[in-house]
């Protein structure tokens, strides 16, 4: 991590957040360039939390507000989040994900297929050149982009849907379990990828439900318990140790 | 018992208040015709539809679209068979015949449903339209016109006596509850996937759900034929959607798993009683339509309405 | 058979075997009944083609979307029974129009909210309000609805009509035109490929940006929308109105689309494929009233058709393999 005191300027405020009723209030802020994990045993209320982010689920209190070019823009719900540069990966690729019945390209695009559109047609040149550029970045191995998305490995399909994501051009990427039932090779695949867009400035916060993929990829880990954010951990802080200690709320 | 009443409510809740509402005001309005001597020629009236609703109900429990639109037609040609064919033409009048052969016609057809639904894996809206297609244009080339009489003990089974049948469904269905098979149905019409998995024989379930359906549907076919005394090619396919109808009302989830007979039952009767309240406001059949569909749609509005606010909070 | 297998597997495919279908019922026809390729028979086919093939599209999106409609012959009688009679009570006919197609797009709109806000099964939803419709229609005509259609609808779609030089009524070019039409918005237009997406999993669609209600709502409008363009035409063909004008459609619309390949839990389908059902089942018909069949005959046929058709190529896949 840079020096503190050349952070670039903070992209996400998260103010007071109570993920339950009962649970302790926390803040965070996230700023662009930094991959920050979320950890917590399973149902301790890491996934709510991000969902909260991405404005798909309802704080108990607090706001989400992004930075925007002239004031601060508050997240009430996913639409509002995705249209200022929230970009959201669903952890249950079959369930929530994939449209089984659609081709790559299809499914691809479905998210920004406005933006494709010439005179209320898609230009189908225009979607094919879109996915190239994603298909060679991710590289994403599908024998034909009109293939039916289910004829190609879980890996792939995962490919697919982050190029879905990334087609919004986020300036904040939500990962729910990126690397869910996708092979070793691929996931190292996607691990460059991410630091990849790290580098570049997007800011990225991945829920992970393995330790070994926070600490190969994150700056900063968060660690959830009881639907609260019990521990917070930088760079070298960052070990096998203190992160499973703080997930069954031993002290370090 | 008690849980059991209270989910019995919890599905047809509606339904129930509906019930009481339309009694009340038949009590009202139609003092003679509710008066308890007349009760057992009103369970004669009611039983066929009554009958048509209990039948399509199993098919629908067991989930995943199924459906049996051919409920209707099975009953016409069940009161085509039985008249026209075992009682006029080979002469068989016995109710130990005319029975078992009217059950086994229902069987056979519901099996064949099952087949085409289950084995041949067509959706079942397509496979039982098509055996609709198939039983009204075959009673219509048995039967081209309506005809009678009806054996003498059949039409007897008009009044009072049309209980008898009706007691015999719910006897039935009363077993079924209390077999492993029942909660096997109710399994796979919440969640086929997870009963598979649980190691349950999705197919032969719901193959006997499309069986039990036509043998049901040959008793609601018996008890119209009781109360028109007579065979008629025309009278069946109506009773289908107003079956569907009736089930929606009375609390069975269209896709599967929740609801039951009885609420099924009280659907049905809900639609009877009101037929009879605006019979006797002098209504067209018109107003009739409109008030079916009405209640339909603000049934099925506020069950959804009431689940919704019963849903507990997530945070 | 692997080959014809895999052939019948692709939704192409099987919209390519339904075309051949109806093409080999054509050429029975032909070859068993003197007249049946004659141009009065063909023409009359094409006509009564033309209004299945109006009165499916709708069927076709709702089923794309992984609803059904059940309303859409309870529209078709409200169309052709309200037109009728404003036009007799001597309003401006493409004042009718309007205000009839508004109104069924409305009760579409009405159908598609309740079924998705609510989540309740469309089936009984359009069922309801189609009762509702048809109740309305017959109380406010007393059973008896008077009125006709102005002569340029008959004409419209005449079987003995022409277009321009062309033997056949304009109701047949304007078809080719309208299919061109939906085959391009399903295939090309962001609403098309979210409606796809949607039927085909409806849990995935709101994270990528598809609302869902708003697609029912305008996707059931749409249906009611054709369903009442095919009222009125209905009304120039048979010339005075008739509440059930609709009833036969009911089933029909859903045979097409089935016939034309599109699975009923969503998400598969396409307007070719319905073209090719509508086909299928006009050669059906005409063949088998050709042969001699009785209507209840006729009827039974179309039945045990549909099942041999469908169990050919429309089967649904096994439990286990949906895990």
């Amino acid at each position: 991590m840079p020096d503190r005191s050349t952070l670039p300027a903070p992209l996400l405020h998260a103010r007071d957040i109570a993920l339950r009723h009962d649970a302790q209030p926390f803040s965070q802020t996230i700023r662009p360039g930094e991959i920050v994990g979320l950890a917590g045993l399973d149902g301790h209320g890491q996934e709510r939390f991000l969902e909260v982010v991405a404005g798909l689920k309802k704080p108990a209190q607090g706001t989400i507000c992004l930075a925007g070019p002239d004031a601060e823009i508050r997240i009430g719900d996913f639409r509002k989040a995705v249209a200022n540069g929230i970009a959201y990966l669903p952890r249950d690729r079959r369930a929530t994900g994939i449209f089984p019945t659609q081709s790559v390209l299809d499914n691809f695009a479905i998210s920004t297929v406005g933006r494709d559109s010439r005179f209320g047609l898609i230009s189908a040149a225009s979607r094919l050149q879109r996915y190239q550029t994603y298909r060679d970045r991710l590289s994403i191995s599908a024998p034909r982009p009109d293939a039916a998305i289910t004829t190609l490995s879980g890996g792939n399909q995962q490919k697919v849907l982050l190029a879905r994501a990334l087609a919004l051009e986020p300036r904040l990427l939500l990962l729910n379990d990126p690397t869910r039932g996708v092979d070793v090779a691929t996931r190292h695949v996607l691990y460059d990828v991410f630091r990849g867009l790290a580098a570049e400035g997007m800011a990225l916060v991945v829920l992970s439900s393995e330790i070994e993929e926070i600490l190969l990829l994150c700056h900063r880990v968060l660690v959830f318990r009881d639907h609260a954010l019990t521990a917070e951990m930088t760079g070298a802080a960052i070990n096998t140790d203190s992160v499973i200690s703080a997930m069954f709320g031993r002290a370090a | 018992m008690s849980s059991r009443l209270g989910g019995l409510f919890r599905n047809t809740g509606f339904a129930i208040i509906l019930l009481i509402v339309l009694l009340a005001v038949n009590l009202v309005l139609n003092a003679a015709r509710f008066h308890p001597a007349a009760w057992g020629a009103l369970i004669g009236l009611a039983a066929p539809l009554i009958g048509a609703a209990v039948a399509s109900a199993p098919v629908i429990l067991a989930g995943r679209g199924g459906i049996d639109i051919s409920v209707g037609p099975l009953m016409g040609f069940v009161n085509a068979m039985v008249i026209q064919v075992l009682f006029l033409k080979l002469g068989m009048s016995s109710p130990f015949l005319l029975v078992p052969a009217a059950l086994l016609i229902g069987g056979a057809v519901g099996a064949v449903n099952g087949f085409l639904a289950t084995v041949v894996r067509i959706q079942p809206i397509v496979a039982t339209l098509g055996t609709y297609l198939v039983l009204t244009g075959v009673t219509l080339t048995i039967l081209p016109a309506p005809i009678g009489p009806a054996p003498g003990w059949l039409k007897a089974m008009a009044g009072t006596w049309s209980a008898l049948p009706l007691i015999a469904l719910f006897a039935a269905w009363w077993i079924v509850r209390r077999l492993p098979y029942y909660d096997q149905l109710m399994a796979i019409g919440s969640d086929d996937r997870a009963a598979y998995t649980a190691g349950i024989d999705v197919t032969k379930v719901r193959f006997i759900a499309y069986v039990m359906t036509g043998v049901f549907a040959a008793v609601a076919g018996l008890m119209l034929t009781a109360l028109i005394g007579s065979a008629d090619p025309n009278i069946g396919q109506a009773y289908t959607l107003i079956a569907i109808a009736a089930v929606a009302l009375g609390g069975v989830s269209l896709a599967g798993g929740r609801g039951g007979l009885a609420g099924a039952a009280i659907g049905a009767i809900d639609i009877f009683l009101l037929q009879s309240v605006l019979t006797s406001f002098n209504v067209s059949t018109y107003v009739l339509q409109i008030a079916y569909g009405a209640i339909l749609v603000a049934a099925v509005i506020l069950t959804a309405v009431q689940e919704r606010s019963a849903r507990p909070e997530e945070i | 058979m692997a080959n014809i297998q895999r052939l019948l597997s692709s939704t192409n495919g099987r919209v390519l075997v339904a075309f051949v279908i109806a093409g080999l019922l054509h050429l029975i026809g032909t070859l068993a009944i003197p007249g049946y390729s004659s141009p009065f028979a063909i023409r009359a086919m094409l006509v009564i083609a033309s209004l299945l093939a109006v009165a499916s599209i709708g069927q076709t999106l709702v089923v794309i979307l992984g609803g059904i409609d059940l309303s859409i012959p309870f529209i078709i009688g409200f169309a052709n029974v309200v037109a009728a009679q404003l036009y007799g009570n001597e309003w401006n006919f493409a004042v009718v129009c309007v205000f009839v197609l508004v109104l069924a797009m409305l009760i579409g709109a009405f159908n598609g909210y309740i079924a998705r806000r609510l989540d309740i099964h469309p089936l009984i939803v359009t069922l309801g309000t189609g009762m509702i419709v048809q109740g309305s229609v017959l109380l406010w005509t007393k059973g008896f609805p008077s009125g006709s259609a102005p002569a340029e609808v008959s004409a419209f779609v005449s079987i003995g009509g022409s277009a321009g030089p062309f033997p056949f009524p304009w109701v047949v070019p304007s078809l080719v035109v309208l299919s061109a039409l939906i085959i391009l918005l399903l295939a090309r237009t962001p609403y098309g490929r979210r409606l796809y997406a949607l039927g085909s999993n409806p849990g995935a669609a709101p994270l990528a940006l598809i609302d869902p209600v708003k697609m029912w709502m305008l996707t059931f409008s749409l249906s009611a929308l054709f369903a009442a363009v095919t009222g009125i035409l209905l009304l120039g063909f048979t010339g005075s109105a008739y509440g059930d004008v609709g009833q036969p459609y009911l089933f029909q619309t859903i045979a097409a689309v089935v016939v034309g390949g599109a699975a009923l839990v969503g998400g598969r389908g396409s307007y070719l494929g319905t073209l090719a059902g509508v086909l299928v089942l006009t050669e059906i018909n005409t063949l088998l009233i050709g042969l001699g069949f009785q209507p209840a005959a006729v009827q039974a046929s179309l039945g045990v058709i549909i099942v041999l058709l469908v169990s050919i190529y429309g089967r649904e896949r096994h439990v286990s393999a949906t895990i």
